[in-house]
């Protein structure tokens, strides 16, 4: 069952159209909420008139932050995460505190019967705004006497850091040769098909607030709603229905969240919030952009000596979400290479823009095309083969597992556990023809074809920490279900968690039910981010399961009078080897010990078929892959198209291929509009452009290639079932492989790429600058 | 907001001749719809044509095609016999929306909601369609280059629609084509639209052509000097070369997220040239 391409037990339901997303609840009574929305970037107002909104019919109330204050424990929203690296504390209000920073924040909320005249009131909601001067520019932002995007602050250095190792000074002034590049990366939305959406009801009967919110971390919200809202964990219930994506920004919690289930309480009456997708565009988070300003030093070999340089990052107007996404840019960074040393110094600006959070990646593209654009850069210095280049600088199989000189976010070294990154490369090389590559290459140019080809490498650390819950029971009835804190938007997560499952007790996957990011189930959770849930869910439930089969073993042994040793589990029932009428089912030893008043359990067990397992990773484990990317430029137009798809990677063992390759598939399409098409823009005034899917361009289906997919298994000694997480790896390395391939398409022209994304307006720009 | 579904001409033009207040005209609802959705527009009465049979005809009169104002983008592709006269023209309308758009959109609508980057009107002037307008003071015949008069404006006066396209008499030799630039291959808007419709002697020497820049300018442009760099050649390189040189010189376009004006101005001429070799194709074969 462990490894094999079943169908995932989600789809047939959501197929038919049988999901129950967030907007699917509907419950007596519920009112429906809208948010009144900073038109502005920067501005203070004191006044919130609401009373023309109030005399629509059907409006039950507006709130403002000063209607709340006195049901929180505190107006600012306990999300920071802590870090060293912070030097000013900017989490969001729950409404805005008389100043808003970033077109889209939420300034006042309207609650009204239908959510069409809640939009319309929430229109008449008067705020006398008094502009302010608008951090827009993330580079100038950082200069003495910027503006500043919070008005209490005296500069918008929100943090920084310098991830630094061996002695780059040394190193740069004996090196043979020493280049630098300045690169330009942007990155945009997360743009799950779903955009966000809460829904709460205050139960009259138990007095447990109930609330269903599209997010990635149930627990977490139950956590910060707890300590908001002053009431015991038991008294706030936070349940994930169906969710259509997450991707990152749904690992944040957001003032809707709080607010949304306060108007519950305060009302009375069941209320519900779902985000439109031009809310989407500016109320969720983002990622953006970030220079890189750096310098390698090399032997006259091409070997990597030491890197240093700068990296400023545009953090948006507030902290919802630590400062892990620049971090995770730099310390990925050195990807599969062997560097003697490095010296990254880290800015991050506030701005008044969208607060940015990582999305899918999560700043390991931006890292791996710092140094990927880097490796292309020393070959075209040096005369040599780009792949040739890589290969000289890779970490060889024999040196796994390969202590790096980097430190993690806890301060523990970065090892990476295992993986062949030479092999990976081989074999993306070959199936991606990189042989003939220039022969075809030159017989198209004699069209007057330009055809290029890409190859990049990267390296993640996935399966992050501290822990995931997993409660495996088999119940009397013969079923058994899974409860676990981590959450699904999509991913596969309950089949893969079922085969881990089925795995141990041999029950059919239809038997095995898996309950997700429902906080009144399981007590202990932290959901879906970094790549995690296959490698700390997967574990815990595997740790779980095995103890289950071991205990149902030992009953079946006694109501069987056998041996355990002889015993065979399998096809839901336990059975004598050899002699398969002697057997009892899964239900038989659940029943067993599930107590009869005033009998004593079989062979002394402990009541209940059922264990819980939180499975802790010692540390990240890593998985690598190669991405080989060929394409056509149109030099008259600009336009790219991708011609052929290579993945290679390694993300240990795979519970089921078909769902990894899902992964990425949807990872590498999500790292092509990076590459290609997508931009979130905003004017000098904080004013975003880009609010709709025909200015915010997403690849489409034509524009995506099929990927042809190879995979590796290198199994992690880091937990027990060898698995790596597979959620982000494609999106990684896709803008550095087609940057790659349309230098080299454009090698006639000399064109080299240092700007992301890679739109056709700069490709014929580029050719213009060079010719 | 009042909905009226007209069945008949007369009953069209009495309905918008006796309104105050903002009157919308409605064929597909592709544009009028989105525009009441963003805001953009709030009609005090919206006056549905579709429902009117002559404008929902496509005539064959005598080798003139006459093309109702309200035929939907999918039942001009299903005409087989108006594909094979106007190649160029169909270009245009397939790249309009989606295969679900198209089956609302109409090539009147595209026309009237006189966008700079509407696909099918480039190919549409330069198959010198005639619209036929009616309206209070009776019927009037317009070119279609003269319905657009900028962004979103038109010269259709007070109470008047476009009925039909009547479409000249197509010469031996003739073809025309589109092309348009969008970052992705489907659901974009043009950055830059090109149509060329040429006639060719029984030399292969170009003796008639027009050609059609979108998105460029205000609204769709004739060129006429790139019209004159293809006439009495036998399009070749140095013609096409000129041909490029009027395209980017007649572009007047603008800085947007789209485009720069630089880019614009420069695939104008790339696609001139592209479009005209299609058309060559179509006129020779």
């Amino acid at each position: 069952m462990f490894g094999e391409k079943i169908k995932r037990v989600e789809d047939p339901a959501l197929l038919r159209g049988k999901g129950k997303y967030l907007d699917d609840i509907h419950l007596p009574g519920m009112l429906h909420a809208a948010f009144v929305r900073a038109p502005v970037a920067h501005a203070t107002f004191s006044d919130i008139d609401s009373s023309a909104a109030l005399a629509i019919d059907g409006v039950v109330a507006v709130y403002t932050l000063d209607d709340l204050r006195p049901h929180l424990t505190d107006t600012v929203m306990p999300v920071e995460q802590p870090s060293g690296a912070l030097k000013l504390s900017a989490s969001p209000s729950t409404l805005a505190d008389g100043e808003v920073r970033y077109v889209g924040e939420p300034v006042a909320c309207v609650i009204a019967e239908s959510p069409y005249i809640a939009e319309d009131a929430a229109q008449l909601v008067f705020v006398d705004y008094s502009n302010l001067p608008v951090s827009a520019d993330y580079l100038s932002a950082l200069d003495d006497g910027a503006a500043t995007a919070h008005s209490d602050f005296a500069d918008n250095l929100v943090a920084g850091f310098t991830l630094a190792y061996g002695d780059t000074d040394d190193t740069f002034a004996g090196a043979a040769h020493v280049f630098r590049e300045t690169l330009h990366q942007h990155k945009g939305l997360g743009h799950a098909i779903e955009c966000r959406g809460v829904a709460a009801e205050l139960n009259p009967r138990d007095h447990v607030l109930n609330v269903w919110s599209a997010t990635q971390m149930a627990h977490r919200a139950q956590s910060i709603l707890v300590q908001m809202l002053d009431l015991p964990e038991d008294r706030i219930r936070v349940v994930t229905p169906n969710v259509g994506g997450g991707f990152g920004p749904k690992f944040v919690f957001y003032q809707e969240e709080v607010v949304v289930p306060l108007a519950a309480m305060l009302l009375g009456r069941p209320v519900k919030w779902v985000e439109d997708r031009r809310e989407h565009f500016t109320a969720a988070t983002m990622e953006r952009d970030q220079l890189w300003d750096m310098e390698v030093a090399v032997n006259a070999d091409g070997r990597l000596l030491g890197v240093r340089g700068t990296m400023a990052h545009d953090h948006g107007a507030y902290t919802p979400y630590g400062v892990n996404l620049p971090y995770n840019a730099a310390t990925n960074f050195l990807g599969p290479y062997e560097l003697p040393s490095m010296s990254l110094d880290v800015k991050l600006a506030l701005t008044n823009m969208t607060p940015v959070t990582p999305v899918r990646g999560a700043g390991r593209p931006q890292g791996t095309f710092a140094m990927e654009r880097l490796m292309d850069r020393i070959a075209r210095e040096l005369g040599l083969d780009r792949v040739e280049v890589r290969r000289r600088n890779l970490i060889p199989a024999e040196s796994m597992p390969y202590d790096t000189q980097i430190k993690t976010r806890d301060g523990a070294t970065m090892t990476y556990d295992s993986g062949d990154y030479p092999a990976a490369l081989d074999a993306a090389l070959e199936r991606g023809g990189y042989s003939d590559f220039a022969a075809r290459q030159a017989a198209a140019l004699a069209e007057g074809r330009y055809l290029g080809i890409g190859v990049a490498n990267y390296v993640e650390g996935t399966g992050r920490g501290p822990f995931e819950s997993a409660v495996v029971r088999i119940k009397p009835s013969g079923k058994i279900v899974i409860y676990t804190g981590a959450t699904d938007q999509g991913q596969g997560l309950k089949t893969a968690l079922a085969q881990v499952c089925a795995a141990q007790t041999g029950a059919a996957i239809e038997d095995i039910e898996v309950v997700t990011g429902d906080t009144g189930k399981v007590s202990l959770g932290l959901g879906a981010f970094a790549s995690r849930q296959a490698v700390t869910a997967g574990s815990s439930v595997h740790v779980a399961a095995l103890e289950v089969r071991n205990k149902a073993l030992k009953v079946a042994a006694h109501l069987l009078e056998a041996a355990e040793e002889d015993l065979d589990i399998a096809d839901g029932k336990i059975s004598v080897r050899g002699v398969p009428d002697m057997s009892v089912t899964l239900g038989d030893v659940a029943r067993a010990v599930q107590g009869m008043p005033g009998f004593s359990l079989p062979g002394g067990v402990d009541p209940g078929m059922e264990a819980t397992a939180n499975f802790s990773p010692p540390t990240l484990t890593y998985c690598n892959g190669v991405h080989v990317a060929e394409v056509e430029v149109d030099p008259g137009t600009g336009h790219v198209q991708v011609l052929n798809y290579v993945i290679v990677h390694d993300s240990g063992r795979l519970i089921n291929p078909t769902i990894v390759e899902g992964q990425i598939t949807g990872g590498a399409t999500h790292g092509l509009g990076s590459a290609l098409f997508e931009r979130m823009i905003y004017d000098d005034q904080g004013q975003p452009q880009t609010t709709n899917f025909g200015e915010y361009l997403l690849p489409s289906a034509p524009e995506v290639p099929h990927f042809d997919m190879i995979h590796m298994e290198s199994p992690t000694p880091l937990n027990p079932l060898g698995v790596k997480g597979a959620g982000e790896g494609g999106t990684i390395p896709v803008t550095s492989a087609i940057a790659s391939a349309v230098d080299d398409a454009l090698s006639p022209f000399g064109v080299v790429v240092r700007d992301l994304p890679i739109e056709p307006k700069r490709i014929v720009e580029m050719i213009n600058q060079s010719s | 907001m009042r909905y009226e579904a007209p069945e008949t001409l007369d009953a069209a033009i009495g309905l918008l001749a006796g309104q105050s207040g903002q009157v919308k005209v409605l064929a597909g609802g592709t544009d009028v719809l989105v525009q009441i959705h963003a805001d953009m527009i709030e009609p005090d009465v919206i006056v549905d044509i579709k429902k009117i049979a002559e404008m929902r005809e496509i005539a064959d009169e005598d080798g003139a095609w006459r093309l109702g104002a309200a035929v939907t983008g999918k039942e001009l592709m299903d005409n087989a016999a108006f594909n094979a006269a106007w190649p160029g023209v169909m270009d245009g309308v397939r790249l309009i929306g989606s295969v679900q758009v198209r089956g609302r959109a109409t090539v009147g609508g595209n026309v009237c909601n006189a966008s700079p980057a509407a696909d099918s009107v480039p190919p549409m002037i330069t198959s010198r369609a005639i619209a036929t307008v009616i309206g209070p003071n009776g019927t009037r015949e317009v070119p279609v280059q003269d319905i657009a008069t900028g962004p979103g404006k038109t010269s259709l006066e007070a109470g008047e629609f476009v009925v039909s396209f009547k479409f000249p008499k197509r010469p031996a030799r003739s073809g025309d084509a589109y092309l348009r630039f969008t970052p992705r291959t489907e659901m974009d808007i043009a950055v830059v639209g090109c149509a060329v419709n040429l006639t060719l002697d029984d030399a292969g020497i170009c003796t008639d052509a027009i050609v059609s820049l979108g998105a460029v300018a205000a609204r769709a442009l004739i060129v006429e000097d790139a019209a004159k760099a293809l006439i009495g050649t036998p399009v070749d390189e140095a013609a096409m070369d000129a041909l490029a040189a009027a395209a980017s010189a007649a572009a007047t376009p603008i800085d947007d997220k789209r485009g720069t004006v630089e880019f614009r101005t420069e695939v104008a001429g790339v696609l001139a040239q592209r479009a005209a070799a299609i058309a060559l194709e179509r006129a020779k074969s």
